[in-house]
C-alpha cells in the first residue's frame, strides 16, 4: 500500500476514530478543569451529598466538594500517569529489548531471565509491594511520578518483549546487510535502518500499556496505595463513593464511567492503530 | 520428550530464582530494619524474640549470605514469620488459601461456560451480525474497571433489591454460594472478551470455511461439526490460555476480595501491604510468580504433548 493510501485510511478506521475522539474529549476536560467554576478542594458543609444540579453539574461530595471539577482534575492525573508510564516504560523496554535482540549472546540471556522474572509477577501484585516497601528516594517524589515508576517497573516488559523478537528477526535481513556494505555502522544502521522499521508497533504497545497504566493507578489510588487525597482521582473518587453506598449513586457512577471512557479510549487507540499499521488486516 | 520438559523445568527453575532475586532487592530496598519494623505500634520484642528475628533476616551478615540463607529456608519450606501477628506466613497462608481457590475456580468455570460457546458461535459465522455484537461487547466488558462494577452491583443488587448479600462470608446465616454471586461475576466478566475472541480464532483455523460447508453438505449438525473438527483441534491452544488466565486472576482476587470484604489470599496480600509486613508480602508475590509459572510450563508441556508437529519439532 502506498502511503497516500495509507494516509488516507488512517481516519477511515472505525477503532482509531473512537479512540482518538474518546482521549481528544477527555483531554479537553482535563486542559479546562481550571476554567471551571468551581474548586475541586472547596469543602462546603452546607450543601453535602447534593445529586446534580445547575450549580453542581454532576453532584456534591460527603464534603460538599463539587464532583464535576474532582473528576476533571482526576483526569489530570489519570492521563499523566498514563503518558507517564507509556513513556518510561519505552525508555527502558527499548534499549534492553533492542540490545538483546540484536546482540545476542549473553546480553540476550540477562535480558531474557529479566523478562521472564518480572512478566510472572502480576503487574498489579508488583506495584502493591513496590509501594508498600517503598524506599526513601520513592516517598519523595509527587504521587503521580511515583506510581509512574512503579508501574514502569512491569511496563517494560511488552515493549522489550517485542522489540527483541522484532531485532533478532532483523538482525539477519537485507536490511542490514545493505546498510553494512554502504559502510554504515552498528550504531547508525540500529538507529537510522531498524529502529524506523520497528515503531509503528511500538505505539500500538505504548497506547495498550497506557490503558493497563490508567487502570492500574484507579485500583492503587481505590486502595488508598496510589495517588494520596486529597488530591482527586478517579480511583480516590470511587473509594469515597464506597462509604455512601446507600445514597449517592453519582458518586459512583460519573468517576467510574470516565475510568471506562479513558480505558476503551486507549484499547481503541491501540487497536485501531495495530489495524492501520497491519498490511494483512482486513477491517480498516 | 521428556527431554524438553525437563529444560522447560529447568528454565522455569531459573525463572524463579529470578523472581527470588527480585523479592531479595525488595527486602533491600524497604527502609528501616525489619527489627523497628516488628516494634512499629505494637508491644515491644521479647528477648528471645529478637534474636529469633535477628537470625530469621541474618542481619549480621553480608548479603551473599542473607540471600542463599534466606533461598535455603525457602526451600525447606520455610516462608518465615509474620512481623504482625508473630505466627508462621505458611499457617496465615493454609487458612486463607481455600477461599481464594473457590472463588478462583467457580469464576473460572463461569469464564469458560460464557466465553466458548460464544467463541464458537462466532466462529460458526465469522463476520456476522453475532460476530461482530460480540466482538463489540466483550472488549466493552473488558474496559469496565473490576471495582467499579463490584460498587454498581452491590449498590443494585445488595442495596436496592437487596437479593444478595453486600459483603463477607455468611456471618449473616446466608450460605456461601450466595455471597459469592458477585465476587465470582465480577471475577469472571473480563477475561470473556480475550477468551471468546481466542477460542474463535483458533476455531476458524482448525475449521476451514470448505471443511464446515463439506460437512455441513454431509448433514451434520452445527455442534458436532464443532465437536469433532474445531474442538479436537483447538483444544491444545485452550490449554495455552493457562499462562495467561492465572496472573490476571490473581490480580483480580486482590481487588474483588477488597471490595467484598473476603478473608482469602487477596485481602491478606493488601493487609500485608498496609502494615508493611515484609514476610507475608514477599511469601505472596512468591505465591504468585510461582503459580504463574507453574501455568505457563504446564501450558508449552500439554501443547508439546498434543500437538504431534510441536512433539516432532
Amino acid at each position: 500500500m502506498d502511503n497516500s493510501n495509507r494516509r488516507r485510511s488512517f481516519l477511515h478506521n472505525r477503532s482509531l476514530r473512537a479512540g482518538l475522539l474518546a482521549l481528544i474529549l477527555l483531554s479537553l476536560f482535563a486542559a479546562i478543569a481550571p476554567a471551571l467554576s468551581n474548586d475541586p478542594y472547596q469543602v462546603d458543609l452546607s450543601v453535602t451529598l447534593e445529586p446534580p444540579s445547575s450549580s453542581h453539574l454532576l453532584g456534591t461530595d460527603a464534603l460538599g466538594r463539587d464532583v464535576a471539577a474532582r473528576i476533571a482534575y482526576g483526569a489530570r492525573v489519570s492521563l499523566g500517569v498514563a503518558l507517564m508510564t507509556a513513556l518510561l516504560s519505552l525508555l527502558i523496554g527499548a534499549p534492553l529489548g533492542v540490545a538483546a535482540g540484536y546482540r545476542g549472546g549473553w546480553i540476550d540471556a540477562i535480558v531474557s531471565r529479566c523478562i521472564e522474572s518480572v512478566a510472572c509477577i502480576p503487574t498489579l501484585l508488583l506495584a502493591i509491594s513496590l509501594l508498600a516497601v517503598s524506599p526513601a528516594s520513592l516517598r519523595q517524589l509527587p504521587d503521580v511520578l511515583r506510581v509512574a515508576i512503579v508501574l514502569a517497573f512491569g511496563g517494560w516488559i511488552p515493549v522489550a518483549r517485542y522489540l527483541r523478537g522484532e531485532f533478532m528477526r532483523l538482525r539477519s535481513s537485507a536490511l542490514v546487510e545493505s546498510a553494512r556494505a554502504s559502510g554504515a555502522g552498528e550504531w547508525r544502521i540500529v538507529v537510522h535502518h531498524l529502529l524506523p522499521a520497528a515503531m509503528a508497533p511500538i505505539w500500538v504497545t505504548a497506547a495498550f500499556a497506557a490503558a493497563a497504566a490508567i487502570m492500574v493507578e484507579a485500583v492503587l489510588s481505590f486502595l488508598g496505595l496510589g495517588v494520596q487525597p486529597p488530591q482527586p482521582t478517579w480511583g480516590g473518587l470511587l473509594s469515597e463513593a464506597r462509604e455512601q453506598i446507600n445514597s449517592g449513586w453519582w458518586l459512583a457512577l460519573t468517576p467510574g464511567l470516565a475510568l471506562f471512557l479513558s480505558v476503551w479510549g486507549f484499547n481503541q487507540l491501540g487497536e485501531g492503530l495495530r489495524q492501520w499499521q497491519d498490511p494483512r488486516s482486513t477491517r480498516r | 520428550m521428556l527431554r524438553k520438559i525437563a529444560y522447560r523445568f529447568g528454565t522455569a527453575a531459573l525463572t524463579l530464582i529470578g523472581v527470588t532475586a527480585l523479592m531479595f532487592v525488595l527486602i533491600q530496598l524497604a527502609p528501616g530494619s525489619p527489627i523497628a519494623d516488628a516494634e512499629d505500634g505494637l508491644t515491644p520484642l521479647t528477648e528471645s524474640e529478637r534474636i529469633a528475628l535477628e537470625r530469621m533476616w541474618r542481619l549480621d551478615q553480608p548479603l551473599p549470605t542473607q540471600y542463599l540463607g534466606w533461598l535455603g529456608d525457602l526451600a525447606r519450606g520455610d516462608l518465615g514469620n509474620s512481623i504482625r501477628d508473630r505466627r508462621p506466613v505458611s499457617e496465615r497462608i493454609g487458612e486463607r488459601l481455600p477461599l481464594t481457590l473457590i472463588l478462583n475456580g467457580s469464576a473460572l468455570l463461569v469464564l469458560l461456560l460464557v466465553a466458548v460457546p460464544l467463541g464458537a458461535a462466532a466462529a460458526l459465522q465469522p463476520n456476522s451480525r453475532l460476530d461482530r455484537w460480540s466482538a463489540t461487547w466483550s472488549y466493552t466488558l473488558y474496559a469496565i474497571p473490576v471495582f467499579w462494577a463490584a460498587l454498581m452491583l452491590q449498590r443494585l443488587f445488595a442495596v436496592r433489591l437487596g437479593w444478595l448479600p453486600l459483603s463477607g462470608t455468611g456471618s449473616d446465616g446466608l450460605p456461601l454460594i450466595q455471597h459469592l454471586v458477585l465476587p465470582v461475576s465480577c471475577l469472571s466478566y473480563g477475561g470473556v472478551a480475550y477468551v471468546s475472541r481466542f477460542v474463535r480464532a483458533n476455531l476458524i483455523e482448525s475449521t476451514p470455511p470448505e471443511a464446515l460447508r463439506s460437512a455441513r453438505a454431509r448433514g451434520m449438525t452445527q455442534l458436532s461439526i464443532l465437536y469433532r473438527h474445531g474442538f479436537r483441534l483447538a483444544a491444545v491452544p485452550l490449554l495455552t490460555l493457562a499462562g495467561f488466565l492465572i496472573p490476571a486472576m490473581i490480580a483480580g482476587s486482590v481487588v474483588v476480595e477488597s471490595v467484598f470484604q473476603l478473608p482469602g489470599l487477596g485481602t491478606l496480600f493488601l493487609d500485608a501491604a498496609y502494615q508493611r509486613d515484609l514476610p507475608v508480602l514477599l511469601a505472596m508475590t512468591l505465591l504468585s510468580g510461582a503459580a504463574t509459572l507453574a501455568g505457563i510450563a504446564f501450558s508449552d508441556i500439554a501443547y508439546s504433548l498434543f500437538d504431534p508437529r510441536v512433539r516432532r519439532g
